[in-house]
């Protein structure tokens, strides 16, 4: 019988005026036919950069047999702005402005690294109701930036309706971030010497207003999604990240504590008021995608507990340390970091003594939990890498800067 | 048991459904904008309808990224006028550090955010044009600075004498 595509062949070629028919076609790389004339081989897709799922711009190159994944490659650099070397053009307290584009889902993360690391390298302290005011913000944007994972974890497992009423309750938050800092998402409200502003009396009533009613609304998000058959078997036992994969990729944050190690930048390193707050590090057993949902819940959790401390013990003050205008730290150089979202965000500052960085490095979470991605996702069928890409919580924006 | 999960996320989508909706009808109904929303900026004015900036151009100097330009002549007298004070909305991030630098408080952040021009052209515009400047001596200081971080090494005098002073 006749192969129905060395029809086709013979038709192309035929078109061409090649066509020789005492000769097999050149250049054609025939599968070895099996039994019934058909064979399977890998099949390299290429998912992304833009694809819905891959949260931004991340490439996969996957290989599939079938429908599971055999081998990937993630590519990256589809969103690079030359952040740390614009960086280098910028005063020190532009910084932020920067920073909040990096990790664009919890700026106030990013411009508290930076400005850690201007004020240590100034030697500047911090009036403690602007600390206050740090780890308030922080925690606030903290409980946004989980509601957007949790919301789109979730559709990358196919549910739907958690991830509206996520934002339904970020919208809360950005509410309350909007009346404190002016802006939504790129708020340039932390700064080196203290914050910008102090809280607003609306804000701090809207905030009051969500901190009553968040557990309750997680308590729902929780059994809406976590609660579902069909997401728990989806998740359980699936993208195993152990202790030590976790550590020798370097994975922080609560893709690491999913895995069972206690740090906690916040507690380990202390910056802004961490060290007067009272609160649980929340730890996973078997490092898979459920063990880092529950413990991503529980910080939301852990995060509005925070949120209630800050609000209750806000010292009186300023916010602002007296700081120069522009700022000519002497030459050094230092490293501050933070725990972000996904992770230990930490800046590295080189100062030569003028009034912009000679280098100026930042440390992205993200990149570390994508590179385990290589490791993870072989042996897993392609939905779930979709899922487990989601699992591990991964902005584009910090991972090409 | 098997199913038990999903009943009980339909009774949450249930209650959800009764819960109400939290979106408005753009633009028929419009959210209230906090007053320190950042959105483009726009220079003040004093109550007699001048501009109140000075030229002193820290502004220009504040901006990230580096979208202010101002062009002005410097008279004989010392007096200055502004050529064009140029804005180019279409790059501003509205980080507002340009309003926090200026000295004279003659710049703000508006609340206007419908934004969107035809023609890309539009988005750079002239935010004063062919005015006097103030003299410096005249411009009170902002009695609060926008920002603290504006609480100068300098005054502003000093600052705009040595601005002044390098043109
Ligand atoms: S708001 Fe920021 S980006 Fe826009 S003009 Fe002012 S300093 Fe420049
Ligand atoms: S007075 Fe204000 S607006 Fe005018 S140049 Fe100086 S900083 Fe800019």
């Amino acid at each position: 019988m006749t192969d129905p595509r060395d029809t086709v062949l013979t038709h192309a070629l035929q078109a061409e005026g090649t066509f020789d028919p005492g000769r097999a076609p050149a250049g054609i790389k025939r599968i070895p036919s099996g039994v019934d004339g058909l064979a399977t081989e890998h099949l390299v897709v290429n998912i992304g950069p833009q694809h819905p799922s891959t949260h931004g711009v991340l490439r996969l190159v996957a290989e599939l047999d079938g429908e599971e994944v055999m081998n990937v490659e993630v590519a990256v650099g589809y969103l690079h702005r030359g952040i740390e070397k614009l960086g280098e053009h910028r005063r020190y307290h532009q910084l932020g402005t920067l920073m909040d584009r990096g990790d664009y889902v919890s700026g106030i993360h990013g411009e508290l690294a930076a400005a850690l690391a201007a004020e240590q390298l100034l030697e500047v302290e911090v009036p403690p109701r602007g600390q206050w005011l740090r780890s308030l913000m922080s925690e606030v944007n903290r409980i946004a930036s989980h509601l957007v994972w949790f919301g789109t974890f979730g559709l990358d497992c196919g549910a739907m309706g958690q991830f509206l009423y996520a934002m339904r309750e970020r919208e809360a938050l950005l509410d309350v971030l909007e009346s404190v800092t002016g802006q939504r998402m790129m708020f340039n409200y932390v700064r080196p010497g203290g914050v910008l502003d102090d809280i607003t009396p609306d804000a701090e009533q809207k905030l009051r207003t969500f901190l009553r009613t968040i557990d309750s609304y997680l308590d729902e998000h929780h059994a809406l999604l976590g609660g579902n058959e069909i997401f728990q078997k989806r998740v359980r036992g699936v993208g195993v990240i152990d202790r030590e994969t976790g550590l020798a990729f370097g994975l922080t944050g609560a893709n690491l504590r999913g895995s069972g190690v206690p740090y906690d930048v916040r507690r380990d390193k202390p910056y802004a008021a961490y060290t007067e707050l009272d609160f649980d590090v929340p730890l996973g057993a078997t490092g898979d995608a459920w063990d880092r949902y529950l413990v991503r819940m529980e910080e939301m959790r852990q995060a509005a507990r925070m949120c209630r401390q800050c609000i209750e013990g806000l010292p009186e003050g300023d916010v602002m340390a007296k700081v120069p205008r522009v700022l000519r730290p002497p030459a050094g150089e230092t490293y501050a970091c933070v725990e972000s979202p996904r992770g230990e965000l930490g800046v590295h500052l080189v100062a030569d003594g003028s009034d912009t960085p000679y280098r100026f490095h930042y440390r992205a979470p993200s990149l570390f939990a994508m590179q385990v991605l290589e490791e993870i996702l072989p042996g897993h069928l392609l939905a779930d890498a979709i899922m487990l890409i989601g699992s591990v919580d991964i902005v584009l924006g910090e991972i090409d800067r | 048991m098997w199913g038990k999960g999903i009943l009980t996320g339909m009774r949450i989508t249930m209650r959800n459904m009764l819960r109400g909706p939290i979106t408005v009808k753009y633009p028929y109904e419009r959210l209230e904008i906090p007053e320190r929303a950042r959105w483009a900026v726009v220079p003040k004015y004093d109550g007699e309808g001048k501009p109140k900036c000075t030229a002193c151009m820290a502004c220009v100097r504040a901006c990230p990224d580096h979208i202010l330009d101002l062009e002005f002549t410097t008279r004989e007298d010392k007096s200055k006028h502004i050529e064009r004070y140029s804005y180019e909305i279409g790059a501003c991030m509205m980080c507002g550090l340009c309003v926090e630098a200026c000295p004279f408080d003659a710049i703000e952040m508006s609340h206007d955010y419908e934004l969107a021009r035809l023609d890309p052209a539009e988005l750079t515009y002239d935010l004063l044009a062919d005015v006097d400047a103030v003299p410096v001596k005249r411009a009170r200081p902002a009695a609060t600075p926008k920002a603290e971080l504006a609480r100068a090494d300098s005054s502003p005098a000093e600052l705009s004498r040595e601005e002044a002073s390098d043109e």
